[in-house]
């Protein structure tokens, strides 16, 4: 009777013990964001990669219009440097392969087109608010 | 509030900043009457599930290492045959439940854009930092006078604004249509066009 309480009494404590390393094992959201190692799924990293298109967008929208830079070859400097920020956060950062989400194009296309017209509006925006 | 006034009234396009206004609050009212129609039934709920699960299993069923036996292959093909109709077929009936309830927020856009086509009719509202390409001057020159390619019409400005806020409000919200959907993502991926 002592000897299976105290099985269980050692069970238990075995199971917080396991419970209490899990918690610290699993990683933040945060931190799965810069952990090469965590584990992605399609959506998820979809859903990451597009809203880094918009940030870029959004600040390079911003940045664009204060200077302000002038003329079209500026789109096309936008998408190169926001095409190579996402590449390289799921290339270099993430270090995904990229075969397991589609191919490159599936996951540099993602929030592209948003992030085009998001970019447009804010350096229009700010082009025309603070230099007329 | 007063310092405010004089503030905007020194810009010369503020009229952008009211164009952006109204797409932004059109934008909340879209989505609010999207999922008052749509995504907050179960039909709409239930589709979207099925589709991701038969989008998933898609995926798993593709990426398993093909078996050598030409028997297995043969079912396996049959097997994803099933699962792709399935998959269209579900795509289907989510885009025509949406395609019903879409017209009451294509209304509302059509009388939304007719009123900022009435205020700002002919009137240059912003200032385009390129010179766009002629298929893109038949938009952001449309309605103006003169020969500037670099003036902004209300019109181009109101589609910047529609796309980028309602796409990523959609995709704040939750509202995005899945990624196994057929016509979901892609190169271009507009607003859900089913709730236009």
């Amino acid at each position: 009777m002592r000897e299976s309480k105290s099985a269980k009494l050692n069970q238990l404590q075995q199971q917080q013990q396991d419970n209490h390393q899990n918690v610290h094992l699993s990683p933040s959201k945060l931190a799965k964001l810069f952990d090469p190692d965590a584990s992605w799924d399609k959506d998820q990293l979809g859903d990451v990669l597009h809203w880094i298109r918009q940030v870029v967008g959004l600040i390079c929208g911003l940045l664009w219009g204060s200077i302000p830079l002038v003329g079209g070859i500026w789109i096309i400097l936008f998408l190169a440097i926001s095409s190579g920020i996402v590449y390289g956060y799921y290339a270099m950062i993430l270090k995904v392969d990229e075969e397991d989400f589609g191919g490159h194009a599936a996951l540099l296309q993602e929030g592209l087109f948003a992030s085009l017209t998001l970019f447009l509006l804010a350096w229009i925006l700010v082009y025309s608010l603070a230099h007329f | 509030m007063a310092t405010a006034i004089p503030l905007f009234a020194s810009f010369k396009y503020t009229d952008s900043l009211t164009v952006v206004g109204i797409s932004f609050c059109t934008a909340l009212v879209c989505e609010a009457i999207s999922w008052i129609l749509i995504y907050r039934t179960s039909s709409y709920k239930s589709l979207k599930s099925s589709i991701d699960k038969a989008s998933r299993k898609l995926e798993t069923m593709k990426t398993d290492n093909p078996s050598s036996k030409l028997t297995n292959k043969k079912s396996k093909t049959k097997k994803i045959d099933r699962v792709v109709s399935s998959l269209k077929e579900s795509s289907r009936d989510l885009s025509l439940f949406k395609f019903k309830s879409g017209a009451v927020v294509a209304l509302v856009l059509f009388v939304v854009f007719g009123l900022l086509n009435s205020l700002f009719e002919g009137k240059v509202v912003a200032k385009l930092p390129f010179h766009p390409v002629t298929i893109v001057r038949k938009m952001s020159h449309r309605g103006l006078k003169g020969d500037d390619s670099t003036d902004c019409s209300m019109a181009f400005l109101y589609l910047l604004c529609s796309i980028s806020i309602r796409t990523n409000l959609q995709k704040f919200l939750g509202f995005s249509p899945p990624r196994g959907a057929a016509g979901a993502g892609g190169l271009f991926p507009m607003p859900d066009p089913k709730t236009n």
